[in-house]
């Protein structure tokens, strides 16, 4: 994140005349933080319940400690099997869309191309197509094709960008990306006898790397959560993602608050901590457009 | 030869259209062949799994297809007539409606509030702008999971909170309840969307012009005066921008209305995205579903037109 302008109490914009505004701030500041926070709190606090706890008040915050249950839904649960499902589908998914979203890209910004204007107006439509302009088609298009309930059912559509963030927006973000980087380079490499593939792997995929980090990052967190594509087509599969296998798990047995809970964690825990981490890419991803 | 030599220079690269029938030299031709070879498999991948079943939903949505039949029955603007005397669809609709102005607008006020409140230079506003955007980031379903917990009948913490204050009447199980349903699933939403409006607008906010800021201040504008007069017509294209990305996404709603309610009690808490999955997967009628999708993508492409107008209203200002 950006580091905020330093305004001082007093100055044009600080309210520092007296100790009850800034009071007053810091409380509804405090109250929005509790807010947000309180849903995973809670989380946290029903996965580590001991289940006779649980029966008495599943929700009372951190009145016991068992931490049995995210071994209980890692393996009883299934979890551990969604869990890796989920690993596999979104790490495909992103590096298809980036590998391939890099080299049309690239081609579309830079190479020599007469249709190129074409080619970009149709892969941008596809940023205007909401998933369910193409889920009912597309359920029977993978079940002829033999493929639904396999992992390709969801790795497929997701990087051809049902989800909303696939090739449409790689292809997208990539091109005007390449389109800034300096012409000169490449030119100079072509009379050094570069192939055009090795001047796009040698020096401009190199030369990009923050655009393909901020794809990847917002790829991966799309692909992760991603709910209605599990739900719609590995329906009864041993290949079920952690979104729709949560759902079912939630939906089918409503006592067990606490097993729930502690796979909702097992799927929350990375994405929080790789939210943390590439914290930077993924606000950048989300205002790029907003200043452009 | 004259052309010849014309159609090599790089000044020329745009007109290709042209130059494609008279004479490519080697090495644009050379990147015309890669530049095939690098589009083709992320175009052939988007095309088979994105734009064909795009255009079948369409074809679809004029047949009566149950997903079974070998024959696909072209039966004209039947499914079209059909829906728009759907109560279910009428009702789904609405709830939309409702879905976009309150999930648009309280996300935008509550984050301008809070962005302008961490502008003026709080302590820990990166501590407080990373904890407001964590709702954004998790898994709707576990977002719809918990809301689900917070609003359950006995044991939920939201009724508590009730009874401590003395408004225990109000007691009931929000998500069970024809009235409240939507409103309840609604809430549940709100945090995530304030937290990207937080981080977009502070993002904006530091290109505010602080000069000005000054000068309403020394002229004696208060807290309001200052933000309203002076601050929020800066930001204005931002706040457009956020504004027509809950709202695009408004009418594609699912996760939490689907996990926290289904839909019900009745259709209460219908909106199209539930009542198209219902149609298509449950009932499977494939045509009808088809048809729906057709409206949502309607919806979707209409408010995103609307949006690009505005920008470019604001733009030409």
């Amino acid at each position: 994140m950006t580091e905020p302008q330093r305004i001082a109490a007093g100055t044009p914009y600080g309210t520092g005349r007296s100790w009850l505004a800034a009071l007053g701030k810091y409380l509804v500041l405090l109250l929005f933080a509790t807010l947000s926070l309180y849903p995973l709190l809670l989380i946290v606090s029903t996965s580590l319940k001991d289940p006779l706890d649980v029966t008495a008040d599943p929700f009372e915050l951190f009145s016991s400690f068992s931490p049995v249950n995210f071994y209980d839904a890692w393996t009883l649960g299934g979890f551990g099997t969604y869990f890796w499902n989920t690993v596999v589908i979104t790490a495909i998914t992103v590096i298809s869309v980036v590998a391939l979203s890099s080299l049309a890209g690239y081609a579309l910004a830079r190479l020599y191309f007469p249709g190129n204007n074409i080619v970009f107006f149709v892969f941008i439509l596809g940023l205007m197509i909401p998933f369910f302009s193409v889920m009912i088609p597309l359920f029977y298009e993978l079940k002829s094709l033999s493929l639904l309930g396999t992992k390709a059912a969801v790795i497929l559509p997701a990087i051809a960008g049902a989800t909303g963030f696939g090739l449409p927006l790689g292809v997208f973000l990539m091109r005007s990306f390449y389109m800034d980087l300096p012409e000169e380079l490449a030119d100079a490499a072509r009379v050094e006898g570069a192939t055009e593939f090795q001047v796009f792997r040698r020096i401009m995929l190199p030369l990009s790397a923050p655009g393909v980090a901020v794809l990847a990052v917002l790829v991966f967190f799309q692909t992760w959560n991603n709910f209605l594509l599990p739900l719609v087509y590995l329906q009864g599969s041993e290949n079920q993602m952690l979104a729709s296998g949560l759902y079912l798990f939630a939906g089918g047995r409503t006592g067990e608050y606490e097993l729930a809970a502690a796979a909702s964690l097992i799927m929350t825990v990375p994405v929080v901590i790789l939210f943390l981490i590439f914290q930077k890419y993924f606000i950048r991803g989300l205002t790029a457009g907003a200043f452009k | 030869m004259q052309t010849r030599s014309e159609a090599g220079a790089p000044a020329r690269q745009k007109r290709g259209v042209v130059e494609r029938y008279v004479y490519v030299p080697p090495l644009k031709r050379q990147q015309m062949y890669h530049a095939i070879l690098f589009i083709s498999p992320a175009l052939a991948l988007y095309l088979v799994f994105m734009l064909y079943p795009f255009l079948n939903t369409i074809y679809l949505s004029f047949t009566n297809w149950n997903g079974a039949t070998v024959t696909k029955d072209f039966v004209g603007l039947s499914n079209y007539v059909k829906m728009v005397g759907d109560g279910a669809v009428l009702r789904a609709f609405y709830n939309n409606v409702i879905w976009v102005v309150i999930g648009t607008i309280s996300p935008v006020v509550i984050g301008l509030f809070l962005a302008l409140l961490l502008w003026t230079g709080a302590r820990g506003s990166l501590v407080f702008r990373t904890v407001y955007f964590l709702p954004f980031i998790l898994p709707l379903v576990v977002v719809a999971i918990v809301w689900q917990w917070i609003f359950h009948p006995l044991f939920g913490p939201f009724n508590k909170v009730l009874d401590a204050v003395g408004l225990e009447q109000l007691s009931r199980g929000w998500l069970g309840d024809p009235n409240t349903a939507l409103y309840a699933v609604l809430v549940s939403a709100i945090p995530g969307a304030t937290g990207l409006v937080v981080v977009i607008l502070f993002a904006a906010l530091q290109n505010v012009d602080v000069s000005q800021v000054e000068a309403a201040k020394i002229d004696g504008a208060n807290w309001f005066q200052r933000a309203w007069y002076v601050v929020i017509p800066q930001l204005a294209p931002v706040i457009t921008l956020v504004t027509s990305i809950t709202l695009i996404g408004g009418f594609a709603v699912f996760d939490n209305v689907f996990v926290m309610t289904g839909g019900g009690p009745g259709h209460a808490s219908e909106v199209l995205g539930t009542y198209t999955y219902q149609v298509a997967f449950q009932q499977n009628q494939a045509g009808y579903g088809s048809t729906l999708a057709v409206l949502m993508t309607a919806l979707s492409l209409v408010s995103a037109v609307v949006f690009v107008r505005l920008r470019e209203r604001q733009r030409d200002d």
